[in-house]
């Protein structure tokens, strides 16, 4: 009887540890089903264009962003309201495991777009604008707009938030030397076909 | 004699003042690091970030936490560095279209205007208490009674699980103890965050109200368990009681039990249930919430023990929500329709033993950059008449005709220098008032003297 008390105790205190163990090595993910998700979806394909679809993102990137909202070099308007508060208290750890997670899901399918806008954005993202001094995206981003390391991905990307990026970028709200250059060139009507050509990718 | 009355009805009209509601909390926004914009279009309204939160338990930190742990290494507690804690301050001034008569003589020397600052004053501790539970707990001081009291308060707790063998992916499940039904729900078609946000507590209160329409808030104690599956199915059940409202035991001199003689406690015998289903559609920057909720509640009328008969509220309502946001513009349509069914049993209180009262609303807002912009709001009570419950033969407050309809329209401006700080100008309009357009009361007042402008400050940091 007395055996059996212990053993029952025994398996209690082993269940017990077991699952302070699990939570442990679950951090990144527990963030993500009850924090991320809200806005970025469960797996990393959100719903309202405000947010970015993550799904399928260069680990590399999201690493590099998410340092970066921790410490305020990312500083547009949306960075500061949303992203500066959910990444304060993120380890390194952390974000190592939530990059390798959103990295690891199967990327947003692209929404459609108008033929004409998709084919001279694509034109634009391929062969870039010699007039206006503007290389080729898809040097850095890769001919698919997959991304590559610390370059995004775009494929897939909502419309609305890649249109935002370039605006910000073009402002300089959104510090990044090499991406400030390109946007504060592009008109308007271009960010436009950029975006819905990649926004279909 | 006259005066007498007038007295009463100075009295009864002071009694009726409906306590002013209140919410978004700066506490929050320093918790999680996020602006109010994260879970607010225009505060109180909650985004679908917001309506997360909340179901969540308000728990999601990012302030350094105190997290002892025992020697299993499992955290025995979860505080934050700071206690999230917010003040809110609203001052008004209400200007009645006709004002209401003086106490004294003669009795013409009354003004319509009332200013108040403030009109509440209240201290918020909103947030995270543990890992899973947090708490939106609101004191607030009313001048215009004396009075400071809890107002609104909810103590969550929430996790999440999944039992993906029968397809149920990861969801919310959660406890919530408040003392509003409808407080806890996180959309604003409820009446507990619905629109009006902020009212006039010197204006005329219609005669009738639905049980669910704020009757029961913050006298009563309210149990509750709830789901969020799927990310889009919200299904809860309450039961409330009414709390104990200071009334001391006589024998004993501790906490009383609930007081029948106590004006206007409302007792349920047993817990009232409240239920509460809601689905949520989110697309874009587009969300459509379609719901119902209701309570079946037996109350004791004032002076009626335990043992005596009961009348039984049976609220039954359906509400619905749009909201389509974005960082220019933000639209949302709220509406809820209450049927009322009122069962007495106890004949004292009214003429008819079954009596019935609707109550739809109906409201638009538009908001430029969380900046400027204001709403519109169509409303109307409307049920069977009832001598004695209406026909109370109070001037102002009372119906002459013994009807409880009231409609009207609210029309409302908004601007918000920063996003915790909102200055209004609000115009109620009355096209029917307790059952009549002139003459309403019996006493020679019309429906438009109860017209209301009310302009006010209202800001929380």
């Amino acid at each position: 009887m007395r055996t059996h008390a212990l053993a029952a105790i025994g398996v209690f205190l082993a269940l017990g540890a077991t699952m302070a163990q699990a939570a442990d090595n679950n951090a990144a993910l527990d963030l993500i089903r009850k924090e991320c998700s809200t806005c970025h979806g469960p797996r990393g394909i959100s719903v309202a264009p405000t947010f970015p679809n993550l799904a399928g993102q260069q680990a590399g990137y999201l690493e590099v962003q998410l340092r970066a909202f921790r410490d305020h070099s990312r500083a547009d308007p949306h960075a500061q309201a949303f992203m500066w508060g959910m990444a304060a208290q993120l380890t390194d750890a952390i974000i190592k495991d939530m990059a390798t997670y959103f990295a690891a899901q199967p990327p947003a399918p692209g929404t459609s777009a108008g033929s004409a806008e998709v084919a001279a954005g694509k034109k634009i993202y391929t062969d870039g604008i010699p007039g206006q001094s503007i290389a080729a995206c898809q040097s850095c981003h890769g001919p698919n707009a997959a991304g590559n390391g610390p370059f995004p991905r775009l494929a897939g990307q909502h419309r609305r938030y890649l249109e935002k990026q370039l605006e910000v970028f073009a402002s300089n709200l959104r510090a990044n030397e090499l991406m400030h250059a390109t946007a504060q060139t592009l008109t308007a009507l271009q960010i436009s076909q950029l975006a819905a050509f990649l926004s279909a990718q | 004699m006259q005066r007498v009355t007038l007295a009463v009805a100075l009295t009864a009209i002071l009694a009726a003042l409906t306590p002013s509601t209140a919410h978004a909390t700066p506490s929050f926004a320093r918790q999680t690091g996020v602006s109010c914009q994260g879970c607010h279009t225009v505060f109180p309204e909650l985004t679908p970030f917001g309506r997360k939160f909340k179901l969540n338990a308000y728990v999601f930190t990012n302030v350094k936490q105190l997290e002892p742990i025992n020697e299993q290494g499992q955290r025995t507690l979860a505080l934050s560095d700071l206690p999230p804690l917010s003040l809110q301050l609203q001052a008004s001034n209400t200007t009645l279209n006709r004002s209401l008569p003086d106490n004294g003589v003669p009795k013409d020397l009354s003004q319509k205007n009332s200013t108040e600052f403030p009109q509440a004053l209240s201290l918020f501790y909103t947030g995270k208490i543990a890992d899973q539970l947090g708490a939106f707990l609101q004191l607030t001081w009313e001048p215009s009674g004396d009075s400071i009291g809890i107002d609104n308060s909810d103590l969550r707790f929430a996790n999440h699980a999944s039992f993906d063998s029968i397809g149920l992916s990861d969801f919310i499940y959660g406890l919530t103890l408040n003392n509003n039904p409808t407080s806890q729900d996180v959309w604003n078609s409820t009446p507990a965050w619905g629109y009006p946000f902020i009212l006039t507590n010197a204006g005329v209160p219609p005669v009738a109200q639905a049980l669910l329409d704020g009757q029961l808030a913050q006298v009563s104690a309210g149990l509750g368990a709830y789901v969020y599956l799927f990310d889009h199915l919200y299904v809860e059940v309450s039961g409330y009681r009414s709390a104990q409202t200071s009334f001391t035991n006589a024998t004993t001199g501790g906490p009383g039990p609930l007081d029948s003689t106590a004006p206007g406690a409302r007792i349920s015998s047993a817990a009232a249930p409240y239920w509460r289903l809601a689905w949520e559609q989110v697309w874009g920057d587009h969300s459509l919430e379609v719901g119902t909720y209701g309570i079946w509640a037996p109350t004791h009328p004032p002076g009626i023990g335990e043992k005596g008969p009961t009348n039984t509220f049976t609220d039954a309502a359906l509400d619905a929500q749009y909201q389509y946001i974005t960082d220019d513009h933000i639209f949302s349509l709220t509406g809820t329709w209450i049927h009322e069914d009122r069962k007495f049993d106890n004949v004292t209180l009214a003429t008819h033993r079954h009596n019935t009262l609707d109550t739809e609303r109906l409201t638009a807002s538009y908001f430029f950059r969380r900046w400027i912009g204001g709403s519109v709001q169509g409303f109307s009570t409307t049920g069977s008449r009832d001598q004695v419950m209406y026909a109370t033969g109070t001037p102002i407050l009372g119906s002459g005709r013994g009807r409880p309809d009231t409609q009207g329209a609210v029309v409302e401006l908004d601007f918000l220098p920063w996003l915790n700080t909102k200055l209004g100008v609000q115009y109620t309009i009355y096209s029917k008032f307790n059952g009549g357009t002139r003459n309403y009361d019996g006493f020679g007042r019309s429906a438009s003297d109860n017209n209301t402008v009310f302009v006010y400050v209202w800001t929380a940091f």
